[in-house]
């Protein structure tokens, strides 16, 4: 099913700069009529263009901290990423009694199901014979799988996301307590999808998902103000950081966009068969080097020791319903013949013969290819490129 | 059947920084085409096992990629030498001629023509002191 993307366009005039444009890694923006247009099936919430735009042009955002007016108990999940921003438990213990202070009747750390969800990953790596499994916990890396190396589907791990498994517990714990609201903090534009709000994904078991450096000015104002006992799993705290997850000779760690396209492509090539898990951030730091987090990730990514010292919780005890789902299992949809395909590419190669080949984004196309192929589909003219229109024009 | 779609690449011996290149632009033209991800899967490997083997084990040599109107790719890999003594034994899984540096570069591992095989639809290789031929077909419609 094709889902709305979350990033949106806000600027009543463009400067053309075309950067969100060419920054895109699928190529899902485009500009038309000096707007930007966003196609909602090739976007990976990835938030490459909102950080491109220099005029603070595009956005995403979460659900408002009003929403827990409307249910009549409340949950607030938090993540490895968010906790990871404290330096000492001390700090965490802090930082939860101030998340609740928002109006939560329960704040949960979702660091068990995290690291439970790990070890399911390496269960699966050391099960499927000659597979290497990548891990799912990414919702980026697993749409830029779909998008860009569909022969890679069938190696991700089949698991839900840790905030779903959460939510599902928590469902099923509080079935008595009337309507029941969950809120999950996400560290990064990807997970703002992952709930019922505000993107109307309906599948999803958690309610709301709240944008971090949204709700933390509020968090800030309590954080002095009290505390709430925690401990933490280690292997969750793990999972969100490159740097300081446990490694064994057949895993593969990498963070970074450039750094996992090249993997990925090697991968596709048969050429890293020999690692067993490959776990993959597009973040710098990984999910501490998310952008809705208000830490710097080169700091912050050794707290996970300050956190762990004194007490430690094991990774959850979960049944096999709650974790494993098949959302990954995306079949060749496209229903054209392989002959229509044919047409299709040799037409384009005959438009992008004529087209000056910079991929400058002049025209608000990414590349002089997707030109050709809008030029092909009828929505676009050759005239339409500013180069071949400014010669003719010199011409005259 | 007709050639709808013909490309020629050259790969030059012991051209270690390049390696590769071949491969990925014809799993790049592939992909734009819209080739379901399962054949192309197959095609990315043989390829790349092909390419390697004409710059570690051979003087360089030629690749063409052909698809056709019936909905079938072949791909042929000529080198101009120095052929494979022993053809069976290179057929035999495991067993390699690679030069140390080439192992060390995390190539060599032995599987190279068998895998290559057990990819392709179809498999045709000859082979003299005056080159190696590959060709390798596969169904795609």
């Amino acid at each position: 099913m094709e889902k709305k993307t979350v990033v949106s366009y806000t600027l009543e005039h463009c400067v053309r700069c075309m950067r969100c444009v060419q920054m895109c890694p699928t190529s899902a923006l485009s500009m038309i009529d000096d707007k930007v247009i966003i196609n909602d099936g090739k976007c990976l919430n990835c938030g490459r263009c909102i950080r491109a735009c220099h005029s603070k042009g595009l956005l995403a955002s979460g659900s408002s901290i009003d929403a827990i007016r409307d249910y009549d108990y409340t949950v607030c999940l938090v993540p490895s990423a968010m906790i990871s921003s404290c330096r000492s438990l001390d700090e965490a213990e802090n930082l939860f009694f101030a998340v609740k202070e928002l109006g939560f009747d329960e704040v949960v750390d979702i660091t068990d199901v995290e690291g439970r969800v790990m070890k399911e990953t390496r269960f699966l790596s050391e099960h499927e014979e000659g597979q290497t499994i990548i891990s799912s916990m990414c919702p980026v890396i697993n749409r830029l799988i779909e998008e860009r190396y569909p022969m890679l589907i069938d190696n991700i791990a089949p698991l839900n996301y840790p905030s779903e498994i959460a939510a599902k517990q928590i469902r099923k714990k509080y079935q008595d307590k009337g309507k029941l609201g969950i809120f999950y903090c996400c560290e990064c534009e990807a997970k703002l999808p992952l709930a019922k709000y505000p993107y109307n994904n309906m599948e999803y078991e958690v309610d709301h998902a709240l944008a971090i450096v949204d709700i933390f000015p509020m968090i800030r104002e309590n954080l002095d103000k009290g505390r709430i006992p925690v401990t933490f799993c280690r292997e969750g705290l793990q999972s969100c950081n490159p740097t300081m997850m446990i490694q064994t000779q057949s895993d593969l760690i990498a963070d970074g966009y450039d750094k996992i396209n090249d993997i990925l492509d090697m991968t596709e090539f048969g050429l890293l068969d020999s690692f067993k898990i490959l776990h993959l951030f597009p973040c710098f730091n990984g999910c501490i080097g998310g952008h809705l987090l208000w830490g710097n990730s080169y700091l912050t990514k050794n707290n996970i020791d300050a956190l762990t010292y004194k007490w430690r919780k094991a990774p959850a005890d979960l049944i096999f319903e709650d974790m494993y789902t098949n959302d990954f299992n995306k079949t060749d949809d496209d229903p054209r013949s392989f002959m229509e395909k044919m047409t299709f590419f040799q037409k384009v190669n005959e438009q992008l013969e004529k087209l000056p080949g910079y991929d400058c984004s002049a025209c608000g196309m990414q590349t002089c290819r997707i030109m050709a192929e809008e030029i092909v589909k009828g929505t676009r003219k050759v005239d339409d490129c500013h180069i071949i229109h400014s010669m003719r024009e010199k011409g005259k | 059947m007709n050639s709808i779609l013909h490309k020629d690449y050259t790969v030059v011996r012991d051209d270690y920084a390049r390696a590769g290149k071949v491969s990925s632009d014809i799993k790049a033209t592939l992909s734009t085409i819209g080739i379901p991800p399962s054949v192309l899967r197959n095609i990315a490997v043989a390829s790349y096992e092909s390419e390697i083997n004409m710059i570690i084990h051979a003087w360089g040599g030629d690749i063409t990629m052909d698809v056709f109107d019936n909905g079938t790719i072949t791909l042929v890999f000529k080198d101009p030498g120095p052929g494979i003594p022993d053809l069976e034994k290179a057929m035999t899984p495991g067993w390699s001629t690679a030069s140390d540096e080439a192992r060390n570069m995390g190539f060599g591992a032995g599987m190279g023509l068998p895998n290559i095989k057990r990819v392709s639809d179809t498999f045709d290789i000859e082979t003299s002191e005056k080159g190696t031929t590959i060709t390798l077909g596969f169904t795609v419609a």
